[in-house]
């Protein structure tokens, strides 16, 4: 990142085929949409671009892109909040309701549903400490450079999220299997 | 729980926790400060996420991202202005609808292939291995058929196939080397990707970069090599780069590659 700050900004294409995916990968898990992850990876590396010269090059590149990807989900949450909380009303699922086809699926497919519903339903910080943990490798100093607070309160997240999952996926699968 | 035994169990998920770290938790769990039965139901928790699969991106991204960075060069580049823009926009707009096209073709013809095996799904469970040689006479007739659509239609059939024959993968790099089509081209290699932990694939592939000079077809080979990990590719890929006259975009694509790779 220093040369593409330096001026070599094809250098930022090295930095895309190392990147794209875990990129694409946060954003999707955050909001389960394809087109809308890809978008806000393409965000990300405009903003790279544009924010190059504030690049200081003394925490971890990852750190900072990590950063970048989540002020640019931010911005586009609070962007879309309107028609958003439209498509909640008229699109999206039911609280409560089984997802379709859940009773024919095999053991460990209705897991995979519990699991993508239960992680739903975290709020955004739990939600962001399990993802770039559990997923994309961060550790919790990092994932404490990225949120703004100390690495034990992101360790005590972690935990939280974790006990909520549980909750969640027993209450889940409770209420899946007699409806 | 207090926090400290919450951060350690925090810890110990992420697997950063050093042997004394864990010698803690045995002894909270031994004295009952950590339920045992709890923890090992979030342990097996953390494991399973590894459930949740994320779709691959589109290649639509990729080409976006270069788009962007080439247009960004240009603003930096404000002698060279609005000659290279028109150039770099004819080149990506030749470098994404042709991609459309292709990708709206493969709709209709998954739909159809789709419908045509779709209805007869207990059929097809109890066929046997003769049936994979009708589909593999199949394609291979097809692949060498005048019909760009009957080429596209074969080289879909080979998804249909539950494993890597090596008389289908030759078809495949014989198409891959010789089909006068892009799209043809592009879509064998993605078929082909699919049986990427076969030898003869990986070497074929490595192969047939000497043969490709369309954009499209380097660029979804420099992809398919990252993906499968084909280190010894990045050899082939610098010849390419010093012994053809590569468009701009994709040499640097190709350069990119290279660094991925080695």
């Amino acid at each position: 990142m220093m040369k593409v700050k330096d001026g070599d900004l094809d250098k930022l294409g090295l930095l895309f085929e190392r990147y794209n995916r875990p990129l694409y990968s946060f954003f999707y898990r955050k909001t389960y949409e394809s087109q809308l992850s890809e978008d806000l990876v393409q965000s990300v590396f405009e903003r790279m671009l544009k924010y190059r010269t504030t690049y200081s090059g003394t925490g971890s590149f990852t750190t900072w892109m990590f950063s970048i990807a989540r002020n640019a989900h931010i911005d586009h949450y609070r962007k879309e909040k309107r028609r958003r909380e439209d498509e909640i009303l008229d699109e999206e699922q039911i609280p409560g309701e089984v997802p379709a086809g859940y009773a024919e699926m095999d053991e460990r497919n209705q897991k995979k549903v519990l699991l993508e519903k239960a992680i739903e339903q975290l709020d955004d910080d739990k939600r962001e400490v399990v993802i770039l943990s559990r997923f994309e490798g961060l550790k919790y100093h990092e994932i404490a450079d990225i949120q703004g607070v100390t690495e034990s309160a992101i360790k005590v997240r972690m935990f939280r999220a974790m006990k909520e999952l549980k909750q969640i996926v027993t209450t889940l699968s409770e209420e899946y299997s007699h409806e | 729980m207090s926090e400290k035994n919450q951060q350690l169990i925090a810890e110990y998920l992420q697997g950063t926790l050093d042997e004394a770290g864990k010698r803690e938790v045995e002894e909270l769990i031994a004295k009952g400060d950590i339920d045992f039965i709890d923890f090992r139901a979030m342990e097996q928790l953390h494991d399973e996420l590894d459930m949740i699969q994320v779709p691959e991106p589109s290649k639509e991204m990729s080409s976006r991202f270069y788009t962007m960075l080439e247009a960004e060069k240009e603003q930096v580049k404000s002698s060279l202005g609005e000659i290279i823009r028109a150039k770099l926009n004819e080149f990506f707009s030749y470098l994404t609808m042709p991609r459309l096209a292709y990708a709206f073709v493969l709709l209709i013809v998954g739909g159809f292939i789709g419908n045509q095996l779709g209805s007869n799904d207990a059929e097809i469970q109890e066929l046997t291995s003769e049936m994979q040689n009708m589909r593999e006479m199949m394609m291979v007739s097809m692949l060498e058929g005048p019909s760009t659509t009957d080429r596209l239609r074969a080289v879909n059939i080979s998804a249909q196939l539950p494993m890597a024959d090596q008389k289908a993968v030759r078809a495949l790099l014989f198409t891959l080397n010789n089909d006068e089509s892009v799209n043809v081209r592009v879509q064998t290699i993605e078929a082909l990707t699919r049986w990427g932990d076969n030898p003869l694939v990986r070497e074929g592939f490595v192969k047939s970069i000497a043969n490709q000079d369309n954009d499209i077809v380097i660029v979804t080979l420099a992809d398919a090599m990252v993906e499968l990990g084909v280190k010894n590719s990045a050899n082939e890929f610098q010849r390419l780069i010093n012994e053809k006259d590569l468009a701009g975009a994709t040499k640097k694509k190709v350069e990119n590659t290279i660094a991925v790779l080695l």
